[in-house]
């Protein structure tokens, strides 16, 4: 590695940077698909992105990606410069993509601690082919800088230097610089540039600096240049020394007869040809000049259309010192239940304790939302990464699609975006491939032969919900029941299920409704998938739809994992911790309201609706006196659509929990259903954690 | 000890410069992502050595270097430049930049250029 000292931290921003970009670039790809066509901003921006990846990459080594990154670099340069270019939309922007994926492939791998990237050769090629096609399709104008290189012929090899009476003395030099500082040939140009405050006549080989090949020749022999000053040899001399990368440096002072003092290996130089050169020159440069000119009113004219960027200054962290914090502030929320719920404090009477206690709860709240709000990431990224499978699946599917994206901007932990993602995207793969109908049998159904697919985000309390509605064909019910019949899957009585049970059918493992396995979903995996992910970090899934109308696919997750509100109960000796998001409410039993049925279920009825009662002591065997329920308390907890009482011995009191995991080996050893995890209390003791969503097993 | 604005709108290429930097003694005292910001900087901070990228948004590095140029014709600007951007170094010398590095440089290389400063 060229900077081969804290490499860590650089390999770091390298690969973060570089998705970024990616990303950047992808999204302004996919914004430029409704149009199909790229603007001034667009090809500036992509130029811009490779040539950042080129220079990174080449940086770090990476001469694949960065080799890569140029010839794309390079077509784009040409897409900026020349106007009016007749091009391919559709494969240009699957040739980006190819690009795109290639590089991302190559991080990633690189990422997992490969020291080298793959050959991009066939993608390389593939750049600089669709570059030379619309430059053969383009061929009325032609490139102004080529025009010139090719205009001037080979230099002669001797250079003399011309009497003028303005100056006292002529010089004749040769200047080496010193291997891979590059340019050469620009480097010689800015010595001519500062030669000319002093000096006048100036004549050098190569004579055309800007030539394809004067930065090979220079290196081989040298940059020879001739000219006449009033300064002396030892002014000369110190001036040229002052040039950076200088290796060698030959000067000598010739007699204005024009003949070198010790050298006498000159020829003539092609006078006609070298005014020539100039002239093409500054016609080169004012070219340039104009074009840079140009492009700067075609940046302003963009920046204006373009959103309001606001440029906060941003650190990235890596997300374990991230982990490392929550962890803490866990502990932290603990200590402070320690020391303010102290049991030494019980029966005292300390007011000013009591206050800055308030204080302290107070700002420990504070920082705890803070701490939250540092890993809150939106939802938008995540999005986005749709974007692009709908439009490769449409593609091969022939399926038009549109994606509306909804509420983008909504927030959740970081660790649940990881677990999102790929559920997200089977669902989405699974709206267009299934839930999508092909253009005829859309037309056929009377509905517009583009699809719909939406996806939207929403804040509710303190979940987030993701939904997945597509306007496709809808599921068929009978269809549903017939197949998990077939697979053995049905446990209930027909008649027994809502809709919305049998529609849960397709969640099960092993369930898949559609015959034809496709390349993109019912890979034999199944919804089951998404389940599971979404159930590994505390969330739901369920489905609704409407036969011919379309389905959606709604996943509820919480919206951080760690800290949660809880109410305390106890049963027996016991404690345990209800989330606070899943109570609806609590009450003293009423005789009256109990219902048995001859099978022994304990029911209660509230306002006209009719729960089921669960006894904590007897779903966990704990042993309690309370076992009337006119000694104890109701808790109507609720999940999903499930709603339970449950009975316990009486309430304890509200706090702020830190989830942690059961140990080890209570899992090993024995599957706790019913229990999320537990926590510890203030007084130090522990409190197990009720999984809501678990408790229907234990009716 | 000189006091150098790194210009460049990757902030891989920032870092790197200043990790070199910092390790062969000099003081980064700011950085800027765009020309723009970079001309306010300059003026704002007066540094000792400016490295200044080209190819950025909102305002290229050579517009930077004419803006501060004008500002300050004592400015010592650095351009980091890339391989095929001959043309665009070559203005930027007539504009008055005083050297200039090509991505991907060496540790060496770019202390070699900033040294001459020092």
């Amino acid at each position: 590695m060229s900077m081969n000292y804290s490499g860590d931290s650089l390999l770091g921003m390298f690969l973060f940077e570089t998705t970024q970009l990616l990303e950047q670039l992808e999204e302004s790809i996919l914004n430029t698909e409704h149009t199909s066509s790229f603007t001034q901003e667009d090809i500036n921006e992509i130029f811009r992105i490779m040539h950042t990846i080129k220079g990174s990459a080449a940086m770090m080594q990476y001469h694949n990606v960065s080799k890569l990154a140029h010839a794309l670099e390079d077509l784009f340069d040409y897409l900026r410069s020349e106007e009016n270019v007749e091009i391919d939309y559709s494969a240009l922007t699957d040739l980006v993509f190819a690009n795109v994926d290639f590089i991302n492939e190559q991080i990633g791998k690189i990422e997992e601690g490969a020291t080298e990237d793959d050959d991009a050769t066939e993608l390389i090629n593939a750049n600089r082919d669709f570059l030379a096609k619309i430059k053969n399709e383009d061929k009325g104008q032609s490139s102004s800088g080529e025009a010139n290189a090719s205009g001037n012929g080979k230099a002669g090899d001797g250079l003399q230097a011309e009497k003028n009476a303005n100056f006292k003395y002529s010089y004749k030099a040769t200047i080496y610089f010193s291997e891979g500082c590059e340019m050469e040939n620009i480097r010689a140009f800015g010595i001519i540039n500062n030669l000319e405050e002093v000096a006048g006549d100036i004549k050098h080989i190569p004579e055309d600096l800007m030539a394809s090949e004067a930065a090979e020749e220079i290196k081989s022999s040298g940059f020879r240049f001739v000219f006449n000053s009033n300064c002396t040899y030892v002014d000369i001399h110190q001036l040229l020394m002052q040039t950076i990368f200088l290796k060698e440096l030959e000067l000598e002072q010739v007699d204005t007869s024009g003949e070198a003092k010790s050298d006498s290996k000159t020829l003539e130089a092609n006078q006609s040809q070298a005014s020539n050169v100039e002239k093409n020159q500054e016609a080169t440069m004012a070219s340039d000049v104009k074009k840079g000119q140009e492009d700067t009113t075609r940046q302003k004219q963009a920046q204006r259309q373009r959103p309001n960027l606001t440029h906060q200054s941003i650190i990235s962290v890596p997300v374990e010192k991230l982990d490392k914090l929550m962890d803490l502030m866990g502990e932290f929320v603990i200590s402070e239940a320690m020391v303010t719920q102290n049991p030494d404090l019980v029966g005292l009477e300390l007011p000013n304790f009591e206050k800055s206690a308030l204080q302290l709860k107070k700002i420990t709240k504070e920082l705890q939302e803070v701490v939250m709000s540092i890993r809150m990431v939106p939802l938008s990224a995540t999005f986005n990464k749709m974007k692009r499978i709908v439009r490769d699946m449409g593609k091969k599917l022939d399926k038009e699609v549109t994606l509306t994206i909804l509420g983008e901007e909504t927030e959740v932990d970081k660790n649940i975006i990881e677990h999102i993602s790929d559920p997200l995207m089977h669902l989405v793969r699974n709206a267009l491939d299934h839930g999508l109908e092909t253009k005829e049998d859309r037309i056929k159904a009377g509905k517009p032969a583009v699809g719909n697919i939406k996806l939207e985000a929403k804040n509710v309390g303190s979940d987030v919900l993701i939904i997945v509605q597509d306007d496709g064909k809808g599921i068929n019910k009978d269809s549903i029941i017939r197949k998990a019949k077939e697979k053995g899957l049905l446990k209930r009585p027909v008649e027994s299920m809502s809709d919305k049970d049998i529609f849960n059918l397709i969640l099960l493992p092993g369930f898949s409704t559609n015959e034809n396995v496709t390349e993109y979903s019912g890979r034999g995996v199944g919804m089951d998938v998404v389940t599971k992910g979404i159930e590994a970090i505390g969330g739901s899934v369920s489905i609704d739809s409407i036969e011919h109308v379309g389905t959606a696919f709604t996943m509820k997750i919480p919206l951080t994992l760690a800290i949660v509100d809880g109410m305390n109960v106890s049963v027996g000796e016991s404690i345990y911790t209800i989330p606070t998001m899943n109570i609806k409410e609590f009450f003293k039993p009423v005789l009256e309201d109990i219902i048995i049925d001859p099978d022994k279920n304990e029911m209660v009825i509230v306002r006209g609706e009719c729960y089921p009662i669960l006894r904590l002591h007897n779903a966990f065997k704990v042993d309690t006196d309370v076992t009337d329920f006119e000694d104890g308390i109701f808790i109507i907890v609720k999940h999903d659509q499930h709603t339970i009482c449950l009975f316990v011995d009486r309430l304890i009191g509200q706090q702020q929990i830190v989830v942690k995991a059961l140990p080890e080996y209570i899992l090993r050893s024995k599957r706790v259903k019913g229990l999320a995890g537990c926590t510890l209390l203030g007084d130090g003791s522990i409190s197990l954690i009720i999984d809501v969503s678990g408790l229907n097993d234990l009716l | 000890m000189k006091n150098v604005l790194i210009v460049d709108d990757a902030a891989f290429m920032r870092m790197s410069i200043k990790m070199t930097l910092q390790k062969h003694g000099f003081n980064v005292v700011g950085e800027a992502d765009n020309g723009k910001v970079a001309v306010e900087k300059y003026l704002e901070l007066r540094p000792d050595l400016v490295t200044m990228d080209i190819t950025m948004p909102e305002m290229t590095g050579i517009e930077a270097l004419k803006e501060i140029v004008k500002n300050d014709p004592q400015a010592n600007v650095i351009m980091v430049s890339a391989m095929g951007q001959e043309m665009l170094v070559k203005e930027a010398i007539i504009s008055g930049a005083k050297s200039f590095v090509v991505k991907p440089f060496t540790e060496d290389t770019l202390i070699k250029v900033l040294d001459k400063f020092k």
